[in-house]
């Protein structure tokens, strides 16, 4: 289209870099095309994937909002996990697809970031099999946490509550937008055929139903290898 | 706490299989259409008088007489729906029940010539699928007469009917008269040796050994074998208390595949092995394995065979006995003689094989701590006309399968996507697929035959060999949960 565009298409292309249009984006062509033609929230993590290369290393955000958004209590989640931090490290270490995991706070939102190995729901349960008493002192300072302490007695839940905070991941190929949303709708993936220009519709809309988001699967330096296979190789014990 | 149990509370199927009296089953797959009548039905069937009901069969002991048929019914979570539970209810059962199996599909392995959109009627319609009712009876006429009192109540959807087997029926009447029990399924393995056995009533934590399970393993309301973790009671609790969960499976068998991948596999250790021989079968081996002497390939198959399951066709356990089955024990005494065994290392089982990847015991597994957490109860029949390797044909003939557990995700599903495809449990086998029944392709199947100095053959290109055709996760409601949607008024 850029050669031999014509002045409206170059003027088209042009608006998103225009001052008066972001604000009548803002707050009128977005919030009318999000009601016109509403998208699901898309659930957070990792998909189900047949591959085994794919499904093995996977990426865990979990967004917590933090109750007392105050840095007092950013300081009492602070103290809360480094008081834990060795039996939370067992507990990760017990588990035993673990490769990374770590704590960060960001906007009064405790997030934790981890890779896993496998499956979500088994890397969640067997966690909390693990250190689920520890956990719960952390689930006391942030929202929505008091429904699922104790963790212990509430398994199931508690996997439906990380799962519902972790990020959604967007597709490594943007067309694969359209299939989720469709799934998300309730409709067989790409029945009705999907035209290449709604996409950046989509995925504004989509960017409006998940305003924090992975950008994609991430990279790993090792696709396709476990810890344990790494622990062996390597004669640290698995 | 200590809870007792009453046995009289719950359907019986959970806590004790019936093939081994009643080996003729039939499985209704049913649709509420008549709410009313649905509903009189599950009331008149817990107590069993109303002429023309059958009586739901409880897990209270048999005296001295043994039933003609046994009766149970399992409800899918559209079928709780179309009961009338009121959504406060609904909303506390598990997401996997409530997605159902085929949204599950990915999970489970259930793609390519296993995806749903190639399972027959009834399981296209997993909206109208309600009911799953299953018939245990002495002979065919008990299951018509059951099949036609069902069908006043309900639309039944769709029928399938299963019979225990001898190895007769699976390998061949060269098979037959041998005496064996008939615990056959297809592939020619003795099933259904290994269940977790729940030999106390009440609450009390049994020891740890891998045979004795605590109730709330498959039962709802009780502790679990992961310390401190119960699973949510779907509410009210007269409702989810003492039910259990139920992965209905029907898996076709390419049986003539499998003898023909035998054949395969062992012309290419002849040619491959040369004098690593001796690791795998040594001189006159073939004969401690059954044959004659010089029947060196039929000795390979069965060692391929074996190795990829964990236990010989007759039910020896791999890990006890590497070089050959154990043959001569009496039947009664089979069940004990090949469940003691143990995968410390260094164990004579290959790590990938089928049933130390569903139940590694106590083998070492990168989950650690998980080796028994994820143990369910396991009741199969084989479907489809009896196989003879001499006359093959290609019928579609496999398994009627029940994985029943307390919570699916943990138990079925966990099993299903880390350990069975994935391999995850063990760095040695993670990327690869279970060898019987993983979702395999040539290009990328492997397994490794393990050799007696601890090196190994990798064995490649085999295809996958079972295939999903339908299933659906059901509810196994107690009596008084059926008691209580007998009684549901809505609608």
């Amino acid at each position: 289209m850029a050669n031999g565009a014509g002045w409206f298409d170059r003027f088209v292309n042009s608006l998103p870099e225009r001052g008066w249009f972001k604000s009548l984006s803002n707050i009128v062509v977005v919030p009318f095309w999000a009601a016109v033609d509403p998208r699901p929230k898309l659930p957070g993590g990792p998909r189900p994937s047949v591959q085994p290369s794919e499904s093995l290393q996977r990426m865990m955000n979990l967004i917590m909002p933090l109750k007392n958004k105050s840095p007092v209590g950013r300081a009492m989640a602070a103290m809360v996990i480094s008081q834990n931090i060795d039996e939370i490290f067992t507990g990760l270490d017990n588990v035993g697809t673990i490769h990374f995991a770590r704590f960060i706070i960001i906007d009064d939102n405790l997030c934790m970031l981890s890779v896993y190995d496998g499956d979500f729901s088994n890397y969640i349960r067997d966690f909390i099999v693990a250190i689920g008493n520890v956990f719960d002192g952390i689930l006391s300072q942030v929202e929505g946490g008091d429904d699922v302490i104790p963790t212990r007695d509430n398994v199931d839940k508690f996997i439906d509550w990380v799962h519902d905070r972790d990020l959604f991941q967007l597709p490594d190929f943007a067309t694969d937008i359209f299939a989720l949303q469709d799934a998300a709708m309730g409709r067989p993936a790409n029945s009705a055929a999907h035209k290449l220009d709604e996409l950046p519709r989509a995925m504004i809309l989509q960017l409006k139903a998940n305003p924090n988001f992975s950008l994609g699967g991430g990279y790993r330096g090792y696709a396709g290898l476990s810890v344990a296979q790494i622990r062996q190789k390597f004669g640290l014990g698995w | 706490m200590s809870k007792t149990l009453d046995l009289n509370e719950l359907q019986g199927n959970i806590l004790r299989g019936y093939r081994a009296d009643l080996t003729n089953v039939r499985y209704l797959f049913l649709e509420v259409v008549n709410l009313g009548e649905a509903r009189r039905f599950l009331g008149a069937a817990i107590e069993g008088v109303t002429p023309g009901i059958p009586k739901i069969t409880t897990a209270a002991h048999w005296a001295d007489q043994k039933p003609q048929m046994c009766f149970n019914i399992g409800v899918t979570y559209e079928g709780l729906k179309a009961l009338g539970t009121p959504a406060s209810s609904l909303a506390t059962f598990p997401v996997e029940f409530v997605e159902g199996m085929t949204r599950r599909a990915l999970k489970l392995g259930d793609f390519g010539p296993s995806a749903a959109n190639h399972w027959p009627a009834p399981f296209d319609r997993p909206d109208r699928l309600h009911l799953i009712a299953t018939i245990y009876a002495v002979n065919q006429d008990i299951l018509d007469d059951i099949q036609d009192q069902v069908s006043q109540a309900f639309s039944v959807l769709g029928v399938r009917d299963a019979r225990a087997r001898t190895d007769a029926n699976v390998l061949g009447p060269q098979y037959a008269g041998d005496g064996s029990p008939n615990n056959r399924v297809f592939f020619g393995y003795a099933d259904s040796i290994s269940q977790p056995k729940f030999n106390h009533l009440t609450d009390a934590q049994p020891e740890k050994t891998s045979d004795s399970a605590p109730l709330g393993t498959v039962l709802l309301g009780h502790p679990t074998r992961m310390e401190g973790v119960m699973f949510r009671v779907p509410s009210p609790k007269a409702l989810g208390l003492n039910g259990s969960f139920n992965a209905f499976r029907v898996l076709a068998q390419d049986t003539h595949g499998f003898e023909l991948y035998l054949d395969q596999a062992a012309e290419e250790l002849e040619q491959m092995l040369g004098e690593r021989m001796d690791q795998l079968l040594p001189v006159d081996g073939e004969i401690l394995i059954g044959f004659e002497k010089g029947q060196r390939r039929e000795a390979l198959r069965e060692i391929v065979a074996a190795q990829m399951c964990g236990r010989w066709r007759n039910g020896t356990p791999v890990a006890n006995s590497p070089s050959h089955p154990i043959f001569n024990i009496p039947n009664k005494d089979q069940a004990e003689a090949f469940n003691a065994f143990s995968y410390a290392a260094p164990s004579a089982c290959p790590v990938g094989a089928h049933i130390r990847r569903t139940n590694p015991r106590d083998g070492e597994v990168v989950q650690r701590g998980s080796n028994l957490t994820r143990q369910m109860v396991r009741r199969g029949m084989p479907y489809g006309p009896d196989f003879d390797p001499k006359n093959p044909d290609n019928e579609e003939r496999g398994l009627l399968g029940n994985f029943i557990g307390a919570n699916l995700g943990a138990q079925f599903e966990a099993v299903m996507c880390d350990w069975l495809n994935l391999g995850l449990l063990h760095p040695d086998i993670t990327g690869l697929n279970d060898p019987l029944i993983g979702a395999n392709t040539p290009e990328t199947s492997a397994f490794d035959l393990l050799l007696r100095d601890g090196t190994s053959y990798r064995l490649r290109g085999f295809p996958r060999f079972v295939k999903t055709r339908g299933g659906a996760y059901t509810f196994l409601p107690s009596l008084p949960a059926i008691e209580y949607l007998s009684q549901l008024k809505s609608r």
